[in-house]
Order: C-alpha cells, then sequence, then structure tokens
C-alpha cells in the first residue's frame, strides 16, 4: 500500500491528505498531520472523497451525439470533430462567437491552457467560470478598494484572534476547518459575532446573532460603520495613513444609524451598536464573509461595505486581522488567479492594457483582442440572442448551478455546438455534442489555490480510468489540431509559464511546492517565501479606496403572492451540483432528498409538517421538495440547498445580477410555499368517539378510561 | 517467556531490507511534507520511528478504509482474500492493544474471514512509546506505552540500540535467524530500559481514569444537557471513528461495473451519522446528534466492557487530534469527571 | 485454517411470486434441505449488483417446502427484489436472529401491516401443533392494515379461522363497503379478543409507533413484561453481529434479536425509532 500526498479537492479550505493505493485502487484516505489548515482532521467530504474517482458512472471514452443519442467514439474522432466545429465557428462568425467556460474545479494547470486556449487559439475573451456566481464581486469589489480580490490573511491565524465577525458564511459547514479554527479561538477567548439570518452552527456558537432580512447587508454594515464613527472607534491614524476618499464616505454612513438600519434590517439597533463596539475594540479581529455578501444584486456594494468596515478600524494588514472572503471551491481563486476570466490574464493583468496584453502576444505569438469578453450569465443572453453559437465548457454544470435553469437549458438548446469535458455524466451533458472524458483529481497532476491563496500540490495516485485524459492534456491537443502548437510534457511545465507570465506566481513551481504545504501568493520570485497576510504596510493599489454605499433592496420583493423569501446555499454532506457527492454513499445517505427549511410558524400556518411534500413556486417555476420544519430559518425565510437535480433550486431563482459583478442574486427572490395534498382517501379518516360510534352503532373505539379495568 | 536481545541502530536497515524480502513491509515513514505516515517503506533509512502517533491508525492494514469483500460476474462469486504477508513494523503499544480488542471482536465466536486472512499472515512489531504525545493517556489503560505480550515483538529504543523482547514463535523466529545482529543484552542494558520507561511515563500529561467515568455515567450523574454541550460542538465529519483503532463498524455497498459483473464492498461507516441507522422505510432512530454521540461514548465506556471485558478505548488521543471540534475522549471523560466533583461539592 | 466466509451468500432460484397487494409480493424460493430455520429469524437477501437487505422469514419451519419471503417496495434493494420474476436467481445468506420464544401460554398475535410476515409463521406453526396435539389453547391474531386493499394474506386468515384461531381485523381507513372488519387501531379493540392478560403471551410487529402503543397498553392490562415479545426492525448490513448499524442499547438487533421481550426492552433501554416518536 502507498499513500499519496494530495489536496483534498472538494472546498476552498484546501485541506491536506493522503490517498492510500493499492493495486491502482483507491483503499482510503487520511488526514496530514501537519497541514496549516486541517492539523489532522478533515470534514465529512474530506474523508470520502476517495469514493467518486473510480465510480462506474465515470466517462471512460469520448462520446459524439448522433441524432438524439451518443455513440462511443475514439479520441481521434472526437478531438477532430471539436476542433473542426470550433474553427468552422470561428470562420463563419468571427471568435466571440465562441463562448469557453473553465472550472473552479480543475487545477491552475488545466484553466491556464484554457485561458490561453481561448484567448490565443480561438482569439476570444469570451471566457469565464462559475467564480462569476459566488464571488465575482469580491474579485471586483476588492480590487477597487484594495487592489486585490483575495481572502488578506490565513487560516492558522484565525485561532490567535480576539473577535471574530462572520457574516453571510456558514462556517462551520460550509468550510469545515475553518469552523474548526474559529471554535478554537473561541476556546481560547475570542468573541464570536455572526450576521446571517440563518441560525447555522457557528451562530450557535456566537456571543452575538443578528439574523438580519437577507440582502439589507449593506444597511446593517453602514450602521455598524455609523456606530464606529459617532462613538470615536475609529483608528484616525490610519485612515489618514493609508486610505482616501474618508470623507466623501463618512457623510453617505452618517444616514445610517441604528434606528433606521433596525427598520431595514430588521435587526435591534442595540445589537448592532454591541457588534461595533466589539468589532472595533480589539485590534485583533478578523472579518469573514462568503456568498450571503456576494450572491445579490448589491454583491459588489456589499463588498466594498465590508472593506469599508476593516479599513475605518484598521484592521487590516496585520496578522489576525483582515477581511476574509471565504471561496467555495477547490480551486476557485486558482481560477481567477489564472485568468480564466473574461477581463483579465493570469494574475490579474487587464487585457485592456497594452503593457499587459503585449507581454502575452510575445509569449503566445498571436494577437491578443483587447476588449473584455462576455461573462457567465452574459454568455446566457448572447446565446439567446444569436451572438454566441459554440461554447466549449470544462468540468462545469451549468444548468443546475445557473440562475434560472430552464432559460440556461433553452439556451444550451440552441447551440450549434457544444462540447463538454467532465468527468461524469452532468445535466449539462445531455445538451452537448461532443462530450470528452477528463480525469479527477487523483488521476494527475497540478496545483490548487486554496482559499488563503496557498498553492498547493495534487499528485496522479492511480492510473486514469478508461481512456481518460487530464483537462490541460484534452486542450492542447485540440489547440494542437486548430493549428496551434501548444506542446506540454506535463503539468510543471504549464506552472513555469504561469510563473513567467504572472507576477503574483512568479517563484511558484513545482518542486518548491513538492517541500512543504505550499505557497502562498504573491510570491515573486524563488527565494520569496510566501505571503502569509496581504497589504502589509500599504494596499496593492496604494492607498485604501473608501467607496461610499447606499442600501438598494433586493430585485424581487415579496408580496402577497410570493409572501416567502427564498434563499439558497449548501449543505454540509454535499457539494455543488452533486456529480461526485451524489456519488459517494456515505454523503447520499446523509441528505438523500432535497428538503426546504421552514420555521415551525410558517409551518403551523400552512398546516405543513416535517417531512410533508411541499411546492415550491416563485415566477420562474416550481419544484416539489419536503419539508423540514426547524428554527434555524427565521419565519418568513425559507431555505432551498441547491445540490438535487430533481428538485433544482436554480429553476426558482432570480436571473437579476449586480450591474458590475454581473453575479446572480441566488440568496433572494420572492417564493410561495403550499403543501402538496396526497389524493383524497389516503388520509386517516377522523376517528369516531366512542359515543358517537355508539349511536351509530358501531363498536369502535373504546377509550382508555372505558376499558376493562385490571381486574 | 519474553526473550530480550540488543539490536544496534546501525543494523536496522539491513534486517528491515531482509524482513521486506518476504513481507510487505508497513512502516512510519517520513514524507516530504514532514509528514510521517504508516506505508510500504521503500528506503529503509527513510523510518521515522520517533514521530506522533500515526493517523488513521493501523486498523487499516485488517480493516482497510474499502475493502472488496468479492466480485461477481455471469459465472458466480469470487471471494476476495488478501493472503499476502504483511509486516506492520513501528506500531505503538496502544494501537497493538487496539488490535487485540479487535481480535476478540471480528475473530470471536462468529469469525471474519477476510479479517482472518490478514490477520493471520500480519506480523506485529511495535516500538514502545519513550515519548508520548500530550494528547496520549494509555497509562492507566493498561494499554501503553510498554507492553508485556500481545506482540511478535516490541522494541524499545535505548538511545544507540533498541531492546527487542520476543513476544511469540513467528517474533522470534524474525530474530533468531540473524544471530549476527541479534545479541545477548547485558545488565547496563535492564538499567536502561529500566530508566527509558521511567521517563516515559514521566512525560504523560493527560492521567484519565474511565472506570470512574463509567461508574459515574451508569449511576445516571450524567445529565441529558451535557451530552447536548459536548453534542453541539459535533461537525459531523466521522473523524474520531475513523481514527479510532477500535471503531469496528463498516457499510456494505454493491459497485456494478455492469449489468452482470462488479464487485461488493465494504467501507468504514461511522455511527456519528444520521443515515448510520436509517432503515429503509425512512427512519432514523438516532437523528438528534446528542443520540449519536451519547451512543459513541456509551458503547465504548459502557458496552464493551460488559462484552469484551475492556473498554472500546486504548488511549492513543487520536480522537483528540481528528475532532475538528474538540470532543475527544479524554476531554469528554475529564469535563465529566470534573462535572461529578463539582456536584459533590 | 479456514474459516466459513460469512459474507459470502449462496444462490438459488425463485420458485414463484405472487403479488400479495400493491408494492408488496410473496416469493417462494428454492433452498437447500439443510437449510433450517425457526419462525422469528430472517436472511440477508442479496440482488447482486443492487445490494443486500435483511428480509424476515414468513414460511412455516418444518412445514413449506420452499422458503417464503414478503417483500414491500420501500428502498432500492427492495424495489430491485420485487422487480425479479420466477426463475430468476437470488442470493441468500442466513438465516440469523434469534427466534420467537414459545412457551405453553395463550398465544396473542398483534400485527400491523407488513408486521404480519414475521408473525405468519409462528401463526401457522400454534395452529399447526395445536391441530397435531389436540391442546386447546387460544390462538388470537389481531390485524390491523392502513385499508383494505393493504390487508396481506386475507385467504389464509380464514383458513386460521377455521383452525380455530380468533380473528380481528381492522383497517385505518375503509373506501370500501364489502369491508367486514373494524376500523381504528389495533389496540382499540382488545376488547373483542377477550385476552386472559395475565396468562397469555403476546407476539407484536407492525410499525414501531404501533408496536410503542401496543406494549404499553399490554403492560397496563396486566401482562407481564416477559410475555410481551415484539420483533425489531433495525438498518443493518451484515446481519452477523460485525457491522454495528443496527446496535441499540447495548445490543445488537441482528444477533442478540431481532426478537425482544418488553422486559429485555426495558432493561438494556432498546429505543429504535426514539426520535422519531418524540
Amino acid at each position: 500500500m502507498n499513500k499519496i500526498s494530495t489536496t483534498c479537492p472538494w472546498c476552498g479550505c484546501g485541506c491536506g491528505l493522503y490517498l492510500h493505493v493499492e493495486n491502482n485502487s483507491i483503499t482510503g484516505v487520511s488526514p496530514s498531520r501537519n497541514h496549516p489548515v486541517n492539523h489532522g482532521t478533515l470534514c465529512v467530504k474530506g474523508w470520502n472523497c476517495h469514493e467518486f474517482v473510480q465510480h462506474p458512472d465515470r466517462l471512460t471514452t469520448p462520446l459524439i451525439k448522433e441524432g438524439a443519442a451518443l455513440r462511443r467514439a475514439t479520441w481521434e474522432e472526437a478531438l477532430a470533430k471539436t476542433a473542426a466545429k470550433l474553427s468552422e465557428i470561428k470562420n463563419t462568425y468571427g471568435p466571440d462567437a465562441i463562448g469557453i467556460l473553465g472550472s473552479a474545479k480543475c487545477t491552475n494547470e488545466d484553466n491556464f491552457v484554457l485561458m490561453k486556449f481561448a484567448r490565443a487559439v480561438i482569439g476570444t475573451n469570451n471566457i469565464d467560470h462559475c467564480a462569476r456566481l459566488c464571488h465575482s464581486s469580491t474579485v471586483g469589489g476588492l480590487a477597487a478598494a484594495f487592489g486585490s480580490g483575495a481572502m488578506t490573511n490565513s487560516i492558522d491565524e484565525i485561532r490567535d484572534a480576539r473577535v471574530i465577525f462572520v457574516i453571510g458564511s456558514n462556517t462551520t459547514e460550509q468550510h469545515p476547518m475553518i469552523g474548526m479554527h474559529m471554535l478554537e479561538a473561541r476556546d481560547r477567548g475570542a468573541m464570536i459575532i455572526v450576521a446571517d439570518p440563518r441560525r447555522t452552527q457557528i451562530a450557535q456558537f456566537s456571543h452575538l446573532h443578528m439574523r438580519h432580512r437577507s440582502g439589507t447587508d449593506v444597511a446593517l454594515l453602514n450602521a455598524i460603520m455609523n456606530v464606529i464613527i459617532t462613538e470615536g472607534l475609529v483608528d484616525v491614524s490610519f485612515i489618514r495613513q493609508r486610505t482616501e476618499n474618508f470623507d466623501d464616505f463618512e457623510k453617505g454612513v452618517l444616514a445610517y444609524s441604528p434606528e433606521v438600519a433596525e427598520r431595514i434590517t430588521s435587526v435591534p439597533a442595540e445589537d448592532l451598536r454591541k457588534a461595533a463596539r466589539l468589532y472595533a475594540s480589539e485590534k485583533r479581529s478578523m472579518l469573514f464573509y462568503s456568498m450571503g455578501i456576494t450572491q445579490h444584486i448589491t454583491g459588489v456594494d456589499n463588498v466594498r461595505s465590508c472593506a469599508n468596515l476593516v479599513m475605518l478600524t484598521a484592521h487590516i494588514g496585520q496578522p489576525m486581522t483582515g477581511l476574509n472572503p471565504l471561496r467555495g471551491q477547490n480551486n476557485v481563486q486558482g481560477a481567477c488567479d489564472v485568468g480564466a476570466l473574461p477581463d483579465v490574464f493570469s494574475g490579474y493583468q487587464k487585457v485592456a492594457d497594452p503593457a499587459s496584453r503585449k507581454k502575452f502576444e510575445m509569449a503566445w505569438s498571436r494577437p491578443l483582442s483587447a476588449v473584455p469578453g462576455l461573462t457567465l450569465t452574459e454568455m446566457v443572453d448572447a446565446i439567446h440572442e444569436g451572438k454566441i453559437r459554440a461554447l466549449y465548457i470544462m468540468g462545469e454544470n451549468p444548468v443546475i448551478s445557473d440562475p434560472d435553469s430552464a432559460h440556461v437549458r433553452a439556451a444550451f438548446a440552441k447551440l450549434d455546438f457544444l462540447a463538454v469535458q467532465d468527468i461524469f455524466p452532468t445535466d449539462t451533458a445531455e445538451y452537448a455534442h461532443v462530450i470528452l472524458p477528463a480525469t479527477t483529481f487523483a488521476e494527475k497532476d497540478g496545483t490548487y489555490t486554496n482559499t488563503e491563496r496557498r498553492v498547493q500540490k495534487i499528485r496522479k495516485a492511480v492510473q486514469p480510468v478508461g481512456d481518460s485524459r487530464p483537462d490541460y492534456d484534452i486542450i492542447c491537443s485540440i489547440a494542437r489540431l486548430m493549428g496551434y502548437p501548444m506542446d506540454y510534457r506535463a503539468a510543471h511545465e504549464i506552472m513555469e509559464e504561469i510563473a513567467i507570465l504572472t507576477p503574483s506566481y512568479g517563484g511558484i513551481l513545482h518542486h518548491r511546492l513538492d517541500a512543504g504545504f505550499g505557497l502562498q501568493w504573491p510570491c515573486f520570485g524563488m527565494d520569496h517565501p510566501g505571503t502569509p497576510y496581504l497589504h502589509r504596510k500599504k494596499f496593492t493599489r496604494g492607498m485604501g479606496a473608501f467607496i461610499p454605499v447606499e442600501f438598494i433592496p433586493p430585485a424581487e420583493p415579496t408580496d402577497d403572492e410570493y409572501p416567502f423569501l427564498l434563499t439558497t446555499g449548501r449543505s454540509y454532506f454535499h457539494y455543488h451540483t452533486g456529480t461526485m457527492c451524489r456519488r459517494t454513499i456515505t454523503l447520499e445517505r446523509e441528505e438523500p432528498e432535497c428538503t426546504v427549511e421552514i420555521n415551525p410558524a410558517d409551518a403551523k400556518r400552512l398546516e405543513v409538517r416535517r417531512g410533508d411534500p411541499v411546492r415550491v413556486k416563485t415566477r420562474r417555476g416550481s419544484i416539489e421538495v419536503k419539508a423540514r420544519v426547524t428554527t434555524v430559518v427565521p419565519e418568513g425565510i425559507i431555505f432551498i440547498p441547491f445540490h438535487f437535480r430533481e428538485a433544482a433550486v436554480n429553476l426558482l431563482t432570480i436571473n437579476a445580477v449586480d450591474p458590475n459583478a454581473k453575479i446572480p442574486e441566488f440568496k433572494v427572490c420572492a417564493a410561495s410555499l403550499e403543501a402538496v395534498r396526497k389524493k383524497p382517501g389516503t388520509r386517516p379518516a377522523p376517528r369516531l368517539s366512542y359515543h358517537e360510534g355508539m349511536k351509530q352503532g358501531l363498536d369502535l373505539y373504546i377509550p382508555p378510561e372505558e376499558r376493562p379495568s385490571e381486574e | 517467556m519474553n526473550t530480550a536481545y540488543i539490536l544496534n541502530k546501525n543494523h536496522l536497515s539491513f534486517w528491515l531490507r531482509t524482513l521486506k524480502s518476504t513481507h510487505e513491509l508497513i512502516a512510519p515513514t517520513r514524507d516530504v511534507s514532514g509528514d510521517i505516515v504508516l506505508t510500504e517503506l521503500q528506503r529503509m533509512h527513510e523510518t521515522a520511528l520517533d514521530g506522533p502517533a500515526l493517523m488513521p491508525s493501523p486498523k487499516e492494514f485488517l480493516l482497510p478504509q474499502m475493502e472488496q469483500l468479492f466480485c461477481y460476474s455471469e459465472e458466480g462469486i469470487e471471494e476476495a482474500l488478501n493472503k499476502r504477508p504483511r509486516v506492520l513494523f513501528g506500531i505503538r503499544p496502544c494501537d497493538l492493544s487496539a488490535i487485540r480488542i479487535l481480535d476478540t471482536f471480528y475473530l470471536g465466536k462468529t469469525k471474519d474471514a477476510y479479517y482472518e486472512a490478514r490477520r493471520s499472515r500480519t506480523v506485529l512489531i511495535a516500538i514502545a512509546c519513550n515519548r508520548p504525545d500530550p494528547t496520549c493517556f494509555c497509562l492507566g489503560l493498561g494499554t501503553g506505552p510498554f507492553l508485556k505480550s500481545g506482540f511478535d515483538l516490541q522494541l524499545t529504543d535505548l538511545g544507540d540500540r533498541f531492546l527487542v523482547e520476543t513476544g511469540s514463535e513467528t517474533g522470534a523466529s524474525l530474530v533468531t535467524a540473524y544471530p549476527h545482529i541479534f545479541t545477548e543484552p547485558k545488565p547496563a542494558d535492564g538499567d536502561d530500559l529500566y530508566e527509558t520507561r521511567l521517563a516515559s511515563q514521566s512525560q504523560f500529561e493527560k492521567r484519565v481514569n474511565l472506570e470512574q467515568v463509567r461508574k459515574h455515567i451508569q449511576a445516571g450523574a450524567v445529565s441529558d444537557a451535557f451530552w447536548e454541550s459536548v453534542a453541539v460542538r459535533c461537525f459531523e465529519c466521522g473523524g474520531c471513528v475513523y481514527n479510532c483503532p477500535v471503531c469496528t463498524c463498516f457499510n456494505v455497498i454493491d459497485r456494478a461495473a455492469s449489468s452482470e459483473a462488479g464487485k461488493r464492498v465494504r467501507l468504514w461507516d461511522t455511527c456519528m451519522f444520521k443515515g448510520f441507522t436509517r432503515t429503509a422505510g425512512g427512519v432514523i432512530p438516532a437523528e438528534a446528534k446528542i443520540n449519536r454521540t451519547k451512543r459513541w461514548f456509551h458503547h465504548k465506556l459502557i458496552h464493551w466492557p460488559e462484552q469484551f471485558g475492556a473498554f472500546g478505548c486504548v488511549g492513543c488521543g487520536r480522537c483528540a487530534i481528528s475532532c475538528p471540534g474538540t470532543i475527544d475522549m479524554a476531554t469528554v471523560a475529564l469535563r465529566i469527571k470534573g462535572e461529578s466533583k463539582a456536584e459533590e461539592k | 485454517m479456514t474459516t466459513t466466509n460469512i459474507y459470502l451468500p449462496f444462490k438459488t432460484s425463485i420458485a414463484n411470486v405472487k403479488e400479495v397487494a400493491k408494492d408488496v409480493k410473496l416469493f417462494s424460493i428454492s433452498v437447500p434441505a439443510d437449510f433450517t430455520y425457526q419462525a422469528g429469524q430472517f436472511v440477508m437477501v442479496s440482488v447482486i449488483g443492487a445490494g443486500e437487505v435483511p428480509i424476515s422469514i414468513t414460511s412455516t419451519p418444518g412445514v413449506s417446502k420452499d422458503l417464503e419471503l414478503c417483500v414491500r417496495t420501500v428502498g432500492h434493494v427492495s424495489s430491485a427484489i420485487n422487480a425479479l420474476a420466477a426463475n430468476d436467481s437470488i442470493w441468500l445468506r442466513g438465516p440469523y436472529g434469534r427466534p420467537f420464544p414459545i412457551n405453553g401460554q395463550d398465544a396473542l398475535f398483534i400485527c400491523g401491516g407488513i408486521g404480519i410476515v414475521p408473525l405468519r409463521p409462528l401463526i401457522n406453526q400454534m395452529l399447526h401443533n395445536r391441530a397435531a396435539t389436540g391442546s386447546r389453547k387460544k390462538v388470537t391474531v389481531m390485524y390491523g392494515s392502513r385499508n383494505p386493499a393493504e390487508v396481506l394474506f386475507m385467504d389464509e386468515a380464514a383458513r386460521w379461522q377455521e383452525q380455530g384461531a380468533h380473528i380481528v381485523m381492522t383497517v385505518d381507513t375503509c373506501d370500501i363497503e364489502s369491508w367486514k372488519g373494524c376500523t381504528g387501531l389495533v389496540t382499540d379493540h382488545f376488547a373483542k379478543a377477550n385476552i386472559d392478560y395475565r396468562n397469555s403471551t403476546a407476539y407484536i410487529c407492525g410499525p414501531h409507533v404501533m408496536i410503542k402503543a401496543t406494549m404499553r397498553d399490554l403492560s397496563m392490562m396486566g401482562m407481564p413484561d416477559d410475555h410481551i415479545i415484539t420483533t425489531l426492525e433495525a438498518h443493518m448490513k451484515c446481519g452477523v453481529g460485525k457491522c454495528g448499524h443496527c446496535y441499540c442499547g447495548g445490543k445488537l438487533i441482528c444477533e442478540e434479536g431481532p426478537v425482544f421481550s418488553l422486559e429485555e426492552i426495558k432493561k438494556y433501554n432498546i429505543k429504535p425509532g426514539v426520535d422519531d416518536l418524540v
């Protein structure tokens, strides 16, 4: 038996683990004891990450659609067809008629090669990936405020923090090992503040839980900052030395007294004051946020508000402080870093910037487009408008993950050509003309960048299943067929190219990553040790920018017809669209079906009991799920996780997007809920009382007090 | 009767290489990252005997996390027994004690053929604990840090040499074949051994009296409110059970490769999951976290002693390392003791 | 040294299948002559590729030639079993579990829905012995179902009546006029059965809620706890005390059950489905 050191493929924590291999099959998993993130622990998903790798459902050969059916094909045939169709569409409609989707599940090397393929081979900037749906508001919002859109500090610092403020993150369930560090900090005396409408596990550990109404984060944060300013808790010298535009910002915030915010957020003004005092009074205060902040039409505004808050109290640029967006997927940070985004090359070098473009043009010997491409959400609309004719999707499942699924499905059905490269047959692959089987994390080498910017290796543990091939290898083959030489013999050669072209990855090479537990970017050179926390001495952009933010209500308010606020998210046992976790017996068994969380008061009013089937409806569609009656959600709010294809909540969500980041508002839409009554006759008939029974001449029922006594 | 020998540390690699020629040699090995993992030893000098408790426990070599029971095809079924001879070298006495508990469980009145196939071909060479971890509490449970029996061989690190004790004929045969490297101990070696044992015992940071805790629980002195305060910290990761050298539960699933052929596998399962007890009809006997947490501790502290005469815990401290919520055996036991003391006052 | 591998099932074939109610099928399965069992035991049934589940034996020991199993579709393995037809092969292990204890007392059978399945062999066995020995022991069968369409073994119940058993049938809801039985819960009809609680033994099987209520009522009416016998359902993966799934109150239901008396249930604090009931 051998144990291969690698990185967990599920969430953004990026835990270190070992795959146990015997006779080319994976027999188990164990945690790394010294890894700075997990210290010998793993969550339930980590412990079970081996199971899907050699699952019988894996795609093992390329498939080509013929008529309505798919047939097996050789690699030569499938690659030739893909290359020919892409060339044809490029020549007929121009390169911008092709859209490319990268993947936050794939390695940095895979995404970099795909990005190069889009820009140098196809000639379009239409490349995006599902970071659009989770943290595009972070990337945009923090770039404007600080100059760098990533978690500023490190996971290992959390245990020494004094105050931990978590807003819009279900940390213990979605980033369990970060939750573990928070719990440890709490045991060491730290205060925990949580702002979340749901009473999550981390909220149960909190000293102060603010249950604000979804979509009112700006009002909440402005009120907290209002208190900090009016009570003189600001760090004046930091604001003077390191930031700009404070005066404009201050004027805006002064309008949001806690009393005003209480009316908007329904959080008691006194709690807002308490939160402000707690957060501002300690020097080692860390702010964490996740999808609860970003997935709104005001996603960028929410992020800016968070940025304003940390600058106001100088909780940035020092250890145990900072603004820490928790990235959801294992490599969503890396996929953004290496440029699987429509407006930037790797390292967030703008395509519109002539100097950057020149550098990449020289490296790749092709002229490159200066026009930022379409985002994921825009691509779907562009397909409907006939502007995009072909899509190449690597390891994503937009049919389940994107808002308003029906709209997405209709778009994909219209495509002239869709190629899907994945490990399992997904719902998206149903629309594909060509399906290309890729390898999992256990069958290839590469790197993932976790949420704290730690670039870590994954290592090949077993031979690829069937004829599956590493993602970058597939793309290189298509590029060659389209007349562009791409010959990487191994993943580390791609990393060398990333290092050359990307200053923040300048010193990150595979052999350095082998020596320990990865390197945190920015890492500018071979002797640079990596950067545990950002914005030391000065912000990446120079001065930190205060940006005034006004509260804007969510796109779809509740009304009499749709009285519930529907919010979506994830479950601890599942991951994203379920392609991997639902094929893992232990995970699937824990949560085999979709449920809607509903408050007991609402449930009572609607005569819904635990486990009853209910119909949840919005203006986009409706699904039937079982009710989970729980006080986790407050009255008026219902919650559905998005992993379940048979009850896809994204049939319900709204396609309203943030004007800057184009991130959809997954967290708020108006919904109705009603019990689904089974057909009459199967419900127990009301029982007759004894006396009524007697009257009807029936001997049916003997109440306990009239039963034969014990002698 | 145990016989003792001395093995010069310079000769360890030579001996290991001879073991490797006839067995799959599993030993603690230092990974490039600095972790020490129990894996097949390739280069003899890479073995690391001075590390902390290995994750997961050596149980995985007798009951792998995922194990094939049989494969099936149109012709019928074919059992898949692992008959490879193996040496587990450098495991801790607590793990050895755990294996002896597993033996009573798996080789008791109904024998588990898969466990037996591996176990009967596995040679156990323990290394006595000179440096217990801060999480260790085998001292007082009689499961470590040094054993008198149960091993094939037990090594004690005496600085530049090992004292090697034989505990079985198999063990003895691995030593007596090499009289040129296994020499007779001198009186000074005995003194050093005694000194080493004393020094090791003095390093234990935790003393846990599980017997006392068992009595408290059985006397009904541990309230549900207490268990609730424990359960709320549970992350439902299953790490405590996966890492536990004594936990035995497994799940069985069929993996169809095609409509005719496939395999039946078993994989580690844990009672910390609510799906663990869910019946096909959807009834979940232990749905609330508190019931699952309680169940685990009760099983180890009350029912194991009733059935097997030993606690379902050997004090290896792995649950303390692997629990994100720090609700491990020692912490909970010490809390129970603390609370009952507080009540007495 | 060789050990019989307890996890290896043997292959046999289905002699006959009969649909006895919606989603419920009765299988007759050919078994070797040396395959002996007692009432109350179960077998592990595999549909290879789908998985393995514990199923109660419902044929009468020593009387039926074939092994009979009655399966209701609830999960994916039971669906796979119920998709099988006559002559299909099926894989078995067993029999496992502790059988029903039999004493010389009057017997009261209380069955809810599919719960009649494990009790059926004991009813048949007792009536068989009764006829053979000329005993005058009372055998009472109280059987509750959700509705008349879900009543299993209706013809057999008629035969039991001919053989001298006292039958009380009840349904929760009745949507047909021809129903001659009662309506309501089984526990509502004890008066009809005219039971000598102190000197009878009750055998109970049904949903957890029903078992709990029945045991409580019988105990209240003076039946000694060790004469209140039930058989419990639990999630099982091995059937031989290894996998740990059915562990409850320090007992493994597969090995030390599935048959327990109320006395044992109280003593060991066995609470299957406890969360579900509160």
